[in-house]
């Protein structure tokens, strides 16, 4: 069943990346599979709906739960990192306050591995943030903002 | 979930955390000398000092006010760590460390101490002795407060600074062995048995003071002196040179000064990460000594007497404090106020590690 569901989200981000304008074989690549299986899913071939009806309700759940969701589903984290980001609802505004201390928390749970220190400072590459918002909540001096765009 | 995992070794600990890098924060309870700015600087209130003079005063010998007649006042059995870290609050940003004038606390990200990183911030300061100035004197050995420096030195060999040689003309000894009696270097002896008389005169113990020819009854004793009669027995001056080295332990070193304040050469140099004053208000003072046991730099002493008499004053040698602040909190009666006006870092552009580093000032 969960097998399923990992198709559904794979498939979900096929379409989307088949939106944005990206070849059969480029998407294999991002995804991982091969041509053929991307071929079927975009021909909606060998697919459960039901799966992509859940599949859609996991990507429309609060980023954190998504997320969460996601990790449970699939197994291998940059392929989970690829889904989340092209299949994310919204795009993020990320502000790092001067009260930061560089202790480097965030960069240890930034699940998407987009923030890294630099000169004692956390640095967020807002364009791969899923919104999950933990380093927000776990920032030990609160000097992390994640808005929506 | 991420956790801070920590290690205990008898009263020093390791606190790691191990995820993208590996973040470990040490704790060396021996190179602590409990100033407290770990505690007033750490960001999560996750650090707490003990009571620290009553752990110095746990020190064997210690006595209250340096008084040797009042042993009762030492606090037997009060053997703690000198601070706590709560590992659960600890984020291992490792501000501690950086700002730990005595690096009792050292952060090290994937192995490499936040020293040897240039993002972060460190004091500027030194000890350091130089050999080519260093005569091995040893009163730096004597004054370090810390036990931190160890100078080792190589004597020249004795006999071939002395300036003559005696001999005995076996003719004239009778082997009464007064000479033997007189010799303040025991360098003769005298074998007096009928039948077996002998006298031998160990050249190495030797010093040439002509107290054995001064006081035989026979003037049976020669004396050859080598610097008057012949040139070729001069001195050599480079067997007086006396050789070591001379070694601070960085660990354990707070760059007080004592080393180059008693130096009698320009071989010591120093210079201390804060600059300040200290003070003493003697009408709140009342010699208890708490400040001269807590003191790493030995800046604060109390003189040591003897009897039934009242210390009156604490001796300041403010040149040796290192406005660490160790006394000032440990003062049960609020009469030392340290205060530090410059703070010597190197560049950061962390605008909060700035603020942390001049938060020191007061």
């Amino acid at each position: 069943m969960p097998k399923h569901i990992a198709s559904g989200l794979k498939y979900l981000t096929a379409v989307k990346l088949k939106e944005q304008g990206q070849n059969q074989q480029k998407i294999a690549d991002e995804l991982d599979i091969d041509r053929s299986t991307v071929s079927h899913y975009l021909n909606g071939r060998n697919l459960s709906w039901n799966s992509i009806d859940v599949a859609k309700t996991i990507t429309d759940l609060e980023p954190k739960d998504f997320l969460k969701m996601t990790q449970a589903i699939i197994q291998n984290p940059e392929q989970i990192r690829k889904i989340v980001n092209i299949c994310k609802k919204n795009e993020y505004e990320t502000i790092v306050e001067d009260s930061c201390i560089g202790c480097g928390l965030c960069v240890d749970l930034c699940f998407m591995k987009c923030i890294k220190l630099d000169s004692l400072k956390a640095q967020i590459t807002s364009r791969h943030c899923c919104g999950c918002q933990t380093c927000e909540n776990e920032c030990p001096t609160n000097s992390i903002k994640i808005l929506e765009i | 979930m991420i956790k801070n995992v920590k290690e205990v070794k008898d009263k020093d600990f390791n606190i790691e955390r191990s995820a993208e890098e590996i973040r470990n924060l040490s704790f060396k309870n021996h190179v602590c000398i409990g100033c407290g700015i770990c505690e007033s600087t750490c960001p999560v209130s996750a650090i707490e000092l003990e009571e620290i003079g009553a752990i110095s005063r746990n020190k064997i010998n210690t006595t209250f006010s340096g008084h040797d007649k009042l042993p009762q006042n030492i606090h037997k059995g009060f053997d703690k760590a000198k601070l706590t870290i709560d590992e659960h609050k600890c984020v291992l940003c490792g501000m501690c460390s950086g700002l730990c004038p005595a690096d009792a606390l050292e952060l090290t990200i994937n192995g490499v101490p936040i020293a040897n990183i240039d993002s972060y911030p460190h004091f500027i300061s030194f000890a350091e002795i130089d050999d080519d100035e260093c005569i091995y004197c040893q009163k730096c050995q004597t004054a370090c407060p810390r036990d931190a420096i160890t100078v080792e030195r190589k004597l020249p060999n004795r006999a071939d600074l002395v300036s003559g040689e005696i001999e005995v003309n076996e003719d004239d000894c009778i082997y009464c062995g007064i000479c033997k009696e007189m010799c303040p270097a025991e360098a003769i002896e005298v074998d007096s048995v009928t039948g077996e008389e002998s006298i031998v005169i160990d050249k190495d113990k030797c010093v040439y003071c002509l107290v054995c020819k001064k006081s035989c009854p026979t003037d049976a004793i020669k004396a050859v002196c080598r610097i008057c009669s012949y040139g070729d027995y001069d001195i050599n001056p480079e067997d007086a040179v006396v050789t070591g080295s001379a070694i601070i332990d960085q660990e354990l070193c707070v760059k007080c000064g004592w080393c180059e304040g008693v130096c009698p050469t320009d071989a010591a140099k120093h210079k201390k990460p804060f600059k300040g004053s200290l003070d003493v208000d003697q009408n709140k003072c009342q010699t208890c000594g708490a400040c001269a046991d807590v003191c790493p730099c030995d800046a604060l002493t109390i003189p040591s007497l003897k009897g039934p008499v009242k210390v009156d004053n604490v001796i300041k040698r403010d040149e040796y404090c290192i406005r660490c602040g160790a006394c000032e909190k440990t003062c049960p009666n609020d009469a030392i106020t340290v205060k530090i006006t410059n703070v010597d870092y190197t560049p950061t552009n962390s605008k909060t590690w700035i603020e942390a580093l001049e938060a020191l000032k007061n």
